[in-house]
């Protein structure tokens, strides 16, 4: 798993709990192109926030948006819109 | 639903009142104990100052004709105009219940002038009239002005009395002036003390029981909702959402809950799509 994979689940975690790695997987191939989560680069993150903002939010409701944001500051990425 | 007598509001509840029932009732021996000790106090001074003065105004001749009285002079002139004397005295301080001059004599002390000679309701001493129980203060007011320890009773009462020397125009201590109060009187200042202390403790616990009661009750209002989501979700209603928002344990506890749920929902999606 890269690092960046690594602390995406770290901060996914916080919020989502054990089952976040799932999830995550589930949300870099369905709307990743297929993209294995262990192989997240940098420039996939925008993409991949914005559909954990969507996806999440139907998990955790607005505490989503409180997630996106703590990832946004921690792994510096510009949301994409 | 839990019974409100066994909730944790009500317990929590309780408990605080408790607690200040015990602090509040330490408090109040203590304060009470102290109020009585320092009323006591201010009131032998008060009787030490009034019998200081009292002597200072009887000595010289009116001491000097005290001391000369004999027994069945009680209708002379002197002896009435003595004992009007000392009733202007006392008619001047409303806190004096007694007021009254004694010498020594063979068996111990005896009356000079009591104004309350003749009175029919409260019949003083006589001229010569022994006091049958003498007290150490009275001997010592004999040197310098002297004041009973305690309430002490005698025939006249439950009194507090303060005592000091009257001297002739030579400086020479022809007797002592005794000045009474009644115990009515510190009772009275002890109970309205007393009063007032429960006054501000009942109202102290009444605060304090309504702060703590809607403090908790706050408390126990999140609380509540987490053990809703936990039911709806034991019941198979994964379409709860987590709206607890405090900093403080609970909100842990909600945080934390939160993310079991998120999970849950993830791993059941994930059963679900796998049986698709």
């Amino acid at each position: 798993m890269s690092e960046l994979s690594e602390k995406a689940l770290e901060y996914t975690k916080r919020y989502l709990g054990p089952a976040s790695k799932t999830f995550l997987e589930r949300q870099t191939k369905s709307h990743l192109k297929g993209l294995a989560f262990d192989d997240l680069k940098h420039e996939d993150l925008p993409e991949l926030l914005k559909w954990l903002n969507i996806s999440g939010g139907l998990l955790i409701g607005a505490k989503a948006e409180e997630m996106i944001k703590t990832m946004e500051i921690m792994l510096r990425v510009k949301r994409a819109v | 639903m839990t019974k409100l007598v066994s909730s944790l509001q009500t317990k929590l509840t309780m408990s605080f009142i408790v607690l200040i029932l015990v602090v509040s009732s330490l408090t109040y021996l203590f304060t009470f104990r102290e109020t009585k000790k320092g009323l006591l106090e201010i009131t032998q001074t008060e009787l030490i100052a009034l019998s200081s003065v009292i002597a200072n105004e009887l000595s010289g001749v009116q001491a000097e004709d005290m001391a000369s009285l004999n027994p069945g002079e009680e209708s002379s002139g002197k002896f009435t105009a003595l004992a009007a004397k000392l009733q202007s005295i006392r008619s001047a301080h409303s806190d004096i219940k007694y007021l009254y001059t004694m010498k020594k004599s063979e068996k111990g002390l005896s009356f000079m002038v009591d104004p309350d000679y003749g009175n029919v309701d409260d019949p003083g001493a006589k001229i010569g009239e022994e006091y049958d129980e003498v007290h150490d203060q009275m001997l010592m007011a004999f040197e310098k002005p002297a004041v009973d320890p305690n309430f002490y009773t005698d025939k006249w009462g439950t009194l507090l009395s303060g005592y000091a020397p009257i001297h002739d125009t030579k400086g020479n201590v022809v007797g002592i002036v005794g000045v009474d109060m009644g115990s009515d009187l510190v009772l009275a200042k002890q109970a309205f003390i007393g009063k007032m202390i429960y006054l501000i403790i009942a109202i102290s616990i009444l605060l304090a029981a309504s702060f703590i009661f809607f403090f908790s009750k706050t408390i126990i209002k999140d609380i509540h909702k987490l053990n809703n989501i936990a039911n709806d979700i034991s019941m198979g209603n994964m379409g709860v959402s987590m709206d607890v928002e405090r900093k403080d344990e609970i909100g842990e506890l909600a945080e934390s809950f939160g993310r079991m749920v998120a999970s849950l929902k993830i791993m059941m999606m994930n059963d679900n799509a796998s049986d698709k």
